[in-house]
C-alpha cells in the first residue's frame, strides 16, 4: 500500500497492532487463529502453539452405572447404557430399548415457520417458588428413606442394599427438564483431551496449577440449558459508503492516500427461523464475564446434537452430577432476543457486500413470531482450578463437550514470566529498528 | 510525522511486545472464545430484501473505513427500534 520510494523498502512490522484480551461478546475468532505469526516467534514457544489439539481418541462410554429404572420386558432394576449409544441395556434379560427421542416424540424438529406465540414443553415451565431440592424416596429394596438433593444430581444409591434412585416423574415444578442428552465421550477420553490440551500450553502456566495438575479429577456434569427454535424476521437501517475514487497526494517524502465515496442509506429485512438454539438456563453459568470468571469456557463448547436428546430418564445420570436449572423462560428472552439479532446481522452482512468501505448500522429491529423452549440437560466433563487471588481469585475450567469431544480451556498464567519474555522480544525488535534506521540512513 | 520513511519503526518494539502478550494471553485464557451460535446454528432464511439510497458523496478524505463501521460486529448492538 504504503511504498515509500527513497529509502530502501521497509520491512513489514512482524506483528499486527493486538486488540486486547479479547471477549465473548465479540464474535469469536475461526479456529486457529492466533493473532500473531508463530513462525516469528522464539522455538520453544512456535512449538506449543503449533503443537496439534486435542483429537478424538474413543467415544465409547461405559460410565453409567445401574439405575432403578425398570426394564420394560422382566422389571429387573439392573439397566445401563449400552457403552457408546443412546441405547439402555437389561443386564438381566438382555432386553435393549432406546429412551424415545424428543424430536420424534414431540414433533420439535417441525413447522418452526409456523410457530407462534411463546410455546414451553413441560419441563420449562417457570420452577415454582417452593420447589424443594430434596426429595425423599421409600427404598423399595429394603424400606430404608433415601434423599436425592436436585440442586447437584437426580439419582442417588440407598445405603444398605445398594439401590439407585432416580427422580424420574416429571413433578410439576419445572426442576426436571424434557430430554437428556447422554454422554458419549467417555472419562478416559475426556482425560486424554484435557491433558492435550494442558500441554500444549505449559511454558507461561502458572507452577502451582502444574504441580496440582489431575485431570483424572474431571467430573462429568448435566449441564441445564433451554434449547430454543424461533421464528422471527429482523430489519437493520444504516450508512453504507462505495469508494469512487482512490489518489495519492504530496510528493515522495510525504505521500498520502485520499478517498472518494459515494454515501447510501440503506435497509435490509430478513425473515428467519433458527432450530435448536442452546442457551444457559443457570444464571452462574449464563454469567459470560471474563473479568470475573470463565464460564466462557463451558460456552464455547456449544453446540450439541441436541436432535439425539431423549426424554426424560434418569438411569442415564447415574454416576453424573447434575445443576439445577435456576433460569425461567422470561428471563431468557433478553439473552435470546439478543443471539437472534446477532444471528440476523450476519445473515445480511453478504447482502451489503458491494459497500467496500464498510457499513455503519444505526438500527435495528426484532419480531419475533414464535418461540419453543424445551428443557434439556447436556453432557459436559469438567476440570476446574482455583486460582487464588483478589475478590476470592479465578476458577478456571478445561471443558470437554461429552458428545463431540470438543475441548476448550482456560490455564491461568504465571504473569511475570509471560511478560519478561513479550518485553524481551520487544526490547530485540525495537534494537532491530534502531539498527535499521542507524543504516537506512 | 513529518519524515515517514522511519520514524514509525520506533514503535515496532513496544507494539510487538504488546501484540505478543496479547496473543499469548488469549491463546492460554481463551478469554476471546465463545459458542460462535452466528455460524454454528441452523438457521433457515428467506432472502434478504432492502434498499440502497444514495445520500451524500466524500471527497478526500483520508480515513479508509466508513466511520463506526460494524458491518461485521454482528454482538455490537445499535439502537433498537420497535
Ligand atoms: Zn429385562
Ligand atoms: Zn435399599
Amino acid at each position: 500500500m504504503s511504498n515509500t520510494q527513497g529509502p530502501p523498502p521497509l520491512p513489514p512490522p512482524p506483528v499486527p497492532a493486538s486488540p486486547g484480551p479479547g471477549s465473548p461478546q465479540d464474535v469469536p475468532p475461526l479456529p486457529g487463529e492466533l493473532g500473531v505469526d508463530p513462525t516469528t516467534l522464539p522455538g520453544p514457544i512456535r512449538d506449543e502453539l503449533l503443537a496439534p489439539d486435542p483429537q478424538a481418541i474413543d467415544t465409547a462410554s461405559d460410565e453409567l452405572k445401574d439405575g432403578l429404572n425398570r426394564c420394560p420386558k422382566c422389571g429387573s432394576t439392573d439397566i445401563r447404557q449400552r457403552a457408546g449409544t443412546d441405547l439402555l441395556i437389561c443386564l438381566y434379560c438382555r432386553h435393549e430399548w432406546r429412551g424415545e427421542r424428543v424430536e420424534e416424540a414431540f414433533g420439535f424438529g417441525e413447522g418452526i415457520d409456523q410457530l407462534s406465540g411463546t410455546v414451553i414443553a413441560s419441563g420449562a415451565r417457570d420452577i415454582a417458588a417452593d420447589a424443594a431440592s430434596l426429595m425423599t424416596f421409600k427404598c423399595t429394596g429394603c424400606g430404608a428413606e433415601v434423599t436425592v438433593n436436585t440442586d447437584h444430581a437426580m439419582t442417588a444409591r440407598c445405603h444398605w442394599c445398594r439401590h439407585v434412585f432416580g427422580v424420574n416423574e416429571q413433578i410439576p415444578n419445572g426442576a426436571v427438564p424434557d430430554a437428556v442428552l447422554p454422554f458419549h465421550i467417555k472419562q478416559d477420553d475426556a482425560v486424554a483431551r484435557i491433558r492435550q490440551f494442558v500441554d500444549k500450553r505449559r511454558l507461561f502456566a502458572l507452577k502451582a496449577f502444574k504441580e496440582q495438575f489431575t485431570p483424572e479429577n474431571v467430573v462429568g456434569v448435566y449441564l441445564p440449558y433451554m434449547i430454543v427454535d424461533g421464528n422471527v424476521s429482523a430489519d437493520v437501517a444504516g450508512h453504507g459508503e462505495v469508494e469512487t475514487r482512490r489518489y495519492t497526494r504530496g510528493n515522495d517524502k510525504n505521500k498520502q492516500t485520499y478517498y472518494d465515496a459515494d454515501v447510501y442509506r440503506i435497509d435490509r429485512h430478513v425473515d428467519f427461523t433458527v432450530d435448536d438454539l442452546p442457551i444457559e438456563s443457570s444464571a452462574t453459568r449464563g454469567n459470560l464475564d471474563t473479568g470475573t470468571n470463565t464460564n466462557n469456557i463451558i460456552n464455547a463448547i456449544l453446540p450439541f446434537d441436541t436432535k439425539n436428546a431423549v426424554k426424560w430418564n434418569a438411569s442415564y445420570l447415574s454416576g453424573f452430577t447434575s445443576e439445577k436449572r435456576d433460569r425461567d423462560v422470561e428471563q431468557l428472552r433478553p439473552r435470546l432476543e439478543d443471539q437472534l439479532l446477532s444471528i440476523a446481522r450476519a445473515q445480511v452482512h453478504a447482502s451489503v457486500a458491494r459497500f467496500d468501505r464498510g457499513v455503519r448500522w444505526e438500527q435495528e429491529r426484532l419480531a419475533v413470531h414464535g418461540t419453543r423452549w424445551v428443557a434439556m440437560y447436556l453432557p459436559v466433563w469438567l476440570y476446574s482450578y482455583h486460582q487464588p487471588g483478589r475478590n476470592g481469585g479465578m476458577l478456571h475450567y478445561i471443558a470437554v463437550n461429552g458428545r463431540t469431544g470438543e475441548t476448550m480451556g482456560s490455564v491461568p498464567i504465571q504473569q511475570w514470566k509471560l511478560l519478561s519474555v513479550a518485553l524481551t522480544v520487544g526490547t530485540f525488535l525495537e534494537g532491530a529498528a534502531l539498527w535499521f534506521l542507524a543504516h537506512a540512513s | 510525522m513529518s519524515d515517514d520513511g522511519g520514524l514509525w519503526l520506533l514503535a515496532i518494539g513496544p507494539t510487538g511486545a504488546a501484540a505478543l502478550y496479547w496473543a499469548l494471553y488469549r491463546f492460554y485464557r481463551n478469554t476471546d472464545k465463545s459458542h460462535a451460535f452466528e455460524r454454528e446454528t441452523a438457521v433457515d432464511a428467506k432472502p434478504v430484501t432492502g434498499s440502497n439510497d444514495k445520500v451524500d458523496k466524500i471527497t478526500g478524505t483520508r480515513q479508509t473505513r466508513i466511520d463506526g463501521d460494524n458491518v461485521a460486529a454482528y454482538r455490537k448492538r445499535v439502537q433498537r427500534v420497535e
